[in-house]
């Protein structure tokens, strides 16, 4: 088949979406289907550039490419798949959550001004429409096949995906914990830089980069975490798969997350997750007491779990083997099989 | 963003105040309402406006004096809004806006129409044939947005010319309050409820209902609701010697309503002609889990084979209805089947939050929808004409079609 995998590009990031998308087209052409990956710039704001830009995709002409017909389209996250496709099929990684669940959090981009209610609107209404036109649709997670339902009124299969490819492996159960992920305030690695405020013998590790970085740091100074935390920005794989093997346990607990491949890349790595019972997709594998801890998004009761397991790092072993089982049944082979069904 | 909510309201005895009185505190958790009373309407600081409008002059005739004023977004309740009209011109002394409104309807045969019931010399045609005059444009054309609770209705406002946007809402059920089931001497129990007139089929389900005593001799119906007057029940019932088994309690607060709904074991809520209105009854009884039976028209046409049994209208009716009821009276398993249904039907189509956050996305579109298309259009419009592409290329059709297909503008 010839296939098209569409994503947008934020100039400059890169980040879970981005990996998967590139993986996925590579899974893709080593089954044999001519497979290329489609990308358009979004930028979000301000006021009606959400929609502006997220038009554009509309006027991609996807059907064929140099006289050939494209067979089928997998369109991935908003706004990607508002593009027009006669198969259509899409592997949702997000909507525009600031239209939906973050509206009026901290983490919501709109105002209460009639036009920005109104250009809210407009995105659901998009994603209604455009949504409605796949042939199928996958989530990620079951939290976000719940929330396309509640959203949209939309059915959808659940279909998590495999990690990017590292070097996983345990070497030993360390003495920090690590954090991974883009440093945006949906993240909520502050919660994890207060909790080692109230222990000091937590010591940490965070992985990425982002918009909430000036502030991660500043906040780490002001809670005299000088020495405890290492902001080591982005790393290669080689360090990345490390740092996962060489640490007790991994934090991981964004608000309301779609889905996150930190716990299986965690999991992998024999490593258990902590996270919050507000994290969303995450505690569909990250179960209390069998594959990592699950405590209230409260700095003293994160501080808690994670000292817990450093005082019991035959537990750690346990819960970080058992989730290994549980991401190991994660494969590109199924996904793929399922997908292309 | 504040909302000028325009409804009649208990303690008006309406169909449309018991709907409003059941959203209002639904809807006030999305967004700011403000409510409009009669002599106190609201023009200052509320974004958008909006206005339920039902065939009732006494009920309506104020809300849609408001609406002329102020534009917004309209709840048609009733497609048919002959009564309204006539009312708030007729019933006004103001017999030229009558005419004029009929014209509109129906040309220069509208309008000779018009002058003779005006002159008193032609019968009111809102009594008896005011489907074939549903006066409905004048509420259209000051209507910014509309929401509809059936795909009927919002046909209907298309066939009519209305191009603006239109916002197919549900009807919000109540939650059944657990009422104990009124007892009964006799059974089974059949119900009809909301007024007892011709247009609901009353003269059919007696007839149809004296048949179905052939096979349940001690089968009881109950007509809950107000007598029109000008329908003569009293004599149909006892024509058919039914004077025992029909049960007529008149007007029954909402408590009662339910515990005689309780108590039958098949709802009927049978319409013709349809004006375009949602039953608040029928909406009760598949919240009870009850098994309906419905006529084959407009809204009620659209309710799933599941939860209600479709009669046709006029031809074979009677026969239909009788066997209808004779077959689900003979069936337990089947009226449990379609009461489960019902159950699970109005849970998903019909809840309350849904319903509410459905208004909030249908009302905060209309308040900056204009807005956000001037926006959108300007800065696509801006680009095409950067590289050439004008108002007369016919790139531009191709754009806006596209626009048009993703329902942003």
């Amino acid at each position: 088949m010839r296939i098209a995998v569409c994503a947008p590009q934020v100039p400059f990031v890169r980040g879970g979406a981005e990996i998967f998308v590139e993986r996925l087209a590579t899974e893709l052409r080593a089954r044999g289907h001519e497979t290329d990956l489609v990308t358009v710039p979004f930028k979000w704001y301000p006021g009606t550039r959400v929609l502006s830009q997220a038009f554009l995709w509309r006027l991609v002409d996807l059907t064929e490419a140099e006289s050939r017909p494209i067979d089928l389209v997998i369109a991935t996250k908003f706004p990607s798949y508002a593009v027009r496709h006669p198969n259509k099929v899409v592997w949702l990684l997000h909507q525009f959550r600031q239209a939906y669940e973050l509206d009026r959090t901290e983490l919501g981009q709109f105002g209460e001004s009639a036009e920005e209610r109104a250009v809210r609107r407009a995105v659901q209404a998009l994603d209604r429409r455009v949504l409605g036109e796949a042939q199928r649709i996958f989530t990620t997670s079951q939290n976000l096949q719940d929330r396309l339902q509640r959203s949209t009124g939309l059915g959808a299969q659940v279909l998590p995906h495999p990690p990017q490819e590292l070097s996983y492996r345990c070497e030993e159960y360390g003495d920090f914990v690590l954090s991974v992920g883009r440093l945006d305030r949906a993240k909520r690695v502050d919660l994890l830089l207060r909790a080692a405020a109230t222990d000091e013998s937590l010591r940490l590790v965070v992985v990425g980069d982002g918009p909430d970085r000036r502030r991660l740091e500043e906040l780490a100074r002001h809670q005299h975490l000088d020495g405890r935390v290492t902001f080591s920005g982005r790393v290669g794989d080689s360090e990345l798969a490390d740092l996962y093997g060489r640490c007790l346990a991994v934090y991981y607990a964004p608000v309301d997350e779609d889905f996150g491949m930190v716990p299986y890349e965690a999991f992998l790595s024999e490593k258990p997750v902590v996270t919050t019972n507000d994290a969303g997709g995450p505690l569909e594998v990250v179960a209390d007491r069998r594959t990592g801890l699950v405590c209230e998004p409260q700095p003293a009761e994160l501080a808690n779990a994670l000292s817990w397991l450093r005082d019991h790092v035959d537990d750690a072993r346990s819960f970080g083997r058992a989730g290994k089982r549980v991401a190991s049944e994660v494969t590109w082979e199924r996904a793929i099989d399922r997908l292309l069904a | 963003m504040r909302v000028a909510y325009y409804s009649p309201l208990p303690p008006q005895q309406s169909g449309i105040a018991d709907y409003s009185a059941l959203l209002l505190p639904a809807l006030r958790r999305h967004v700011d309402v403000a409510v409009a009373r009669r002599r106190r309407p609201l023009f200052r600081k509320t974004g958008v406006a909006l206005y339920h409008v039902g065939n009732d002059p006494e009920a309506h005739g104020w809300i849609v004096d408001a609406l002329r004023r102020r534009p917004g977004v309209v709840v048609l309740h009733d497609f048919v809004l002959h009564h309204l009209v006539a009312g708030t011109t007729l019933g006004r002394g103001d017999a030229p806006a009558y005419v004029r409104a009929m014209e509109r309807a129906a040309g220069p045969g509208g309008r000779l129409l018009a002058e003779q019931v005006a002159a008193g010399a032609a019968p009111p045609p809102w009594e008896t044939r005011a489907e074939e005059f549903p006066l409905v444009d004048e509420v259209l054309d000051h209507a910014t947005a509309l929401i509809v609770h059936s795909r009927y209705v919002a046909d209907l406002a298309r066939e009519r010319g209305y191009a603006r946007r239109i916002s197919r809402i549900p009807h919000p059920v109540w939650s059944a309050p657990g009422t104990e089931a009124e007892a009964f001497g006799g059974a089974p129990l059949v119900g009809s409820f909301g007024h007892v007139n011709p247009s609901k089929r009353v003269p059919q389900l007696l007839q149809a209902f004296s048949r179905l005593r052939s096979s349940h001799a001690a089968a009881r119906l109950v007509l809950a609701g107000p007598v029109s007057p000008w329908f003569e029940l009293e004599p149909r019932i006892a024509e058919l010697e039914l004077d025992d088994a029909v049960l007529r309690p008149g007007y029954v607060d909402e408590a009662r309503l339910w515990s005689l709904m309780a108590a039958c074991d098949v709802v009927v809520a049978l319409r013709a002609p349809t004006m375009g209105e949602t039953s608040g009854a029928a909406l009760r009884a598949l919240a009870l889990g009850k098994p309906l039976v419905v006529s084959d028209v407009g809204w009620f046409a659209e309710l799933p084979e599941d939860v209600a049994v479709r009669i046709p209208v006029d031809v074979g009716e009677i026969e239909a209805l009788t066997a209808a009821l004779e077959g689900l009276l003979a069936d337990d398993a089947r009226r449990e089947e379609m009461g489960e249904a019902a159950r699970a039907y109005v849970r998903t189509h019909h809840d309350l939050e849904r319903v509410a956050e459905a208004y909030a996305f249908a009302l905060e579109r209309a308040a900056g929808g204009e807005a956000v298309a001037d926006a959108l259009l300007g800065e696509i419009a801006q680009a095409a004409a950067d590289v050439g592409i004008g108002a007369d290329c016919p790139e531009l059709a191709e754009i806006a079609g596209r626009l048009r297909e993703t329902d942003v503008v």
